[in-house]
C-alpha cells in the first residue's frame, strides 16, 4: 500500500473520527435511564468489536504463516495482535467507568467481563512468549498461541447467551437502539475500524523496516567476522 | 507529532465542552419571579416561600446528578484519547530510535567501503 494512499485512509480516519464526536454529543439523542452517561457507549462497544477485527486478522494471518511459512505474514498478525491489546484496553478500562454509575461497581466477574479479560491477559502472554523466543520458534509457536487464543472471541461475543444473568444487555440490544443512537453507534464504529486499518498499515511498515534492518545487521556483521 | 496529539486533544475537549454545556442558567432570581407567576396563576393558596425551597432543592439535586455523569462521560473519554495518543507517541519514539539505527547502520558500512 502506498504513501498516497495510508494518507488518504489517515485522512478519512480523522474525518470520521471528528464527525463521530459530534454525532455523539450533538446529534445522538440522550438515552432515559443513564442520561448522559450512556455516551461512553458508542466508543466502548466499538472498540470491543475492533477488537474481534484486530484479533481475527491475527488469527488468519497466524494461519496463512503456518501453511507457507512467509515471514510478512507473522509481522502483520503481530502488528494486529498490537493493535487488538490496545482496543481491548480501551474497552477494559472505559467499560469499568460506565459500569461505576450504572451498576454501582467498578467491576463485577460476570461471564463477558470476565471472558474479556481473559482475552486481553492471552494476547498479553503471545507478546511475552514472542520475547522470551527467537527465530523460526518465536513466528511458529506465537502463530499456535494466536490461534488458539482466537478461540475466546466467540466465547466473549455469545458470553451473555451462554451464562445468562449478567450485567451486560443481550447481544441485539445495539440494534434496537433508537435511530439516532444506532446510526451514531455505527459512524463511530466505522471510525474505529477506520483507525485500526490505518494503524495496523503504519505498524506492519515499521514491523517490516526492523526485520529489514535486523537482517542488514545480521548479514553485515557476518561480513566483518568473516 | 505533538501538534496533531495537541490538535486532537483541543477537537475532542472543544466538542464535549460545546455539546455538555447545560442549556438553561437556572438562577435563584429565576426560580423566584417563576415561582411567583405560578402562584399568581394558581387558584389554589399556596406558601410561596415553600415552593421555591422546594424547586431550589429540586434543581440543586438535578444539577449536582449530572456533573456527576457528566464528570464519568469525561472521564471515560479521556482514558479512551490518552490510550490511543500514548500508544501513537510510542510509535513515534521507536520509528525515530529505528531511524536512528538505520542511519548509524549505513554510516558504519560506508565507512567500511571508504
Amino acid at each position: 500500500m502506498g504513501n498516497l494512499s495510508t494518507k488518504i485512509i489517515a485522512v478519512i480516519t480523522a474525518i470520521l473520527i471528528s464527525i463521530s464526536l459530534y454525532l455523539i454529543f450533538g446529534y445522538a439523542r440522550t438515552e432515559s435511564t443513564m442520561l448522559e452517561v450512556q455516551k461512553i457507549f458508542y466508543y466502548h462497544v466499538s472498540a470491543a468489536l475492533t477488537v474481534f477485527v484486530a484479533f481475527g486478522v491475527n488469527c488468519v494471518f497466524s494461519i496463512k504463516y503456518l501453511i507457507q511459512r512467509k515471514p510478512n505474514d507473522d509481522l502483520l498478525a503481530v502488528a494486529a495482535a498490537e493493535l487488538g491489546v490496545i482496543f481491548c484496553t480501551v474497552a477494559l478500562l472505559s467499560g469499568p467507568i460506565w459500569a461505576r454509575y450504572a451498576w454501582n461497581t467498578w467491576w463485577n466477574w460476570e461471564a463477558r467481563l470476565t471472558s474479556t479479560l481473559v482475552l486481553w491477559l492471552m494476547y498479553v502472554g503471545y507478546f511475552i512468549l514472542r520475547s522470551a523466543l527467537e527465530g523460526d520458534k518465536r513466528r511458529i509457536y506465537s502463530a499456535v498461541l494466536g490461534i488458539i487464543a482466537y478461540l475466546d472471541v466467540p466465547i466473549v461475543y455469545y458470553a451473555v447467551d451462554i451464562w445468562q444473568g449478567g450485567l451486560h444487555p443481550d447481544r441485539g440490544t445495539k440494534w434496537s437502539l433508537e435511530a439516532t443512537m444506532r446510526y451514531t453507534w455505527m459512524v463511530a464504529l466505522l471510525a474505529l475500524i477506520m483507525l485500526f486499518t490505518f494503524l495496523l498499515i503504519i505498524r506492519y511498515r515499521m514491523k517490516k523496516t526492523e526485520a529489514r534492518y535486523e537482517r542488514l545487521q545480521q548479514k553485515y556483521l557476518e561480513e566483518t567476522s568473516g | 507529532m505533538r501538534i496533531w496529539v495537541l490538535a486532537s486533544f483541543l477537537v475532542v475537549l472543544g466538542l464535549f465542552i460545546f455539546a455538555t454545556q447545560v442549556p438553561v442558567d437556572i438562577t435563584p432570581d429565576k426560580v423566584s419571579s417563576a415561582v411567583s407567576e405560578a402562584i399568581s396563576k394558581s387558584e389554589v393558596p399556596v406558601d410561596e416561600e415553600v415552593v421555591e425551597q422546594a424547586v431550589i432543592n429540586s434543581v440543586e439535586i438535578l444539577e449536582k446528578g449530572q456533573r456527576t455523569r457528566l464528570k464519568y462521560l469525561a472521564a471515560a473519554y479521556i482514558v479512551i484519547w490518552l490510550v490511543f495518543m500514548l500508544y501513537v507517541l510510542r510509535l513515534g519514539q521507536q520509528q525515530q530510535a529505528l531511524d536512528k539505527r538505520l542511519a548509524q547502520l549505513e554510516q558504519t558500512s560506508d565507512a567500511e567501503e571508504n
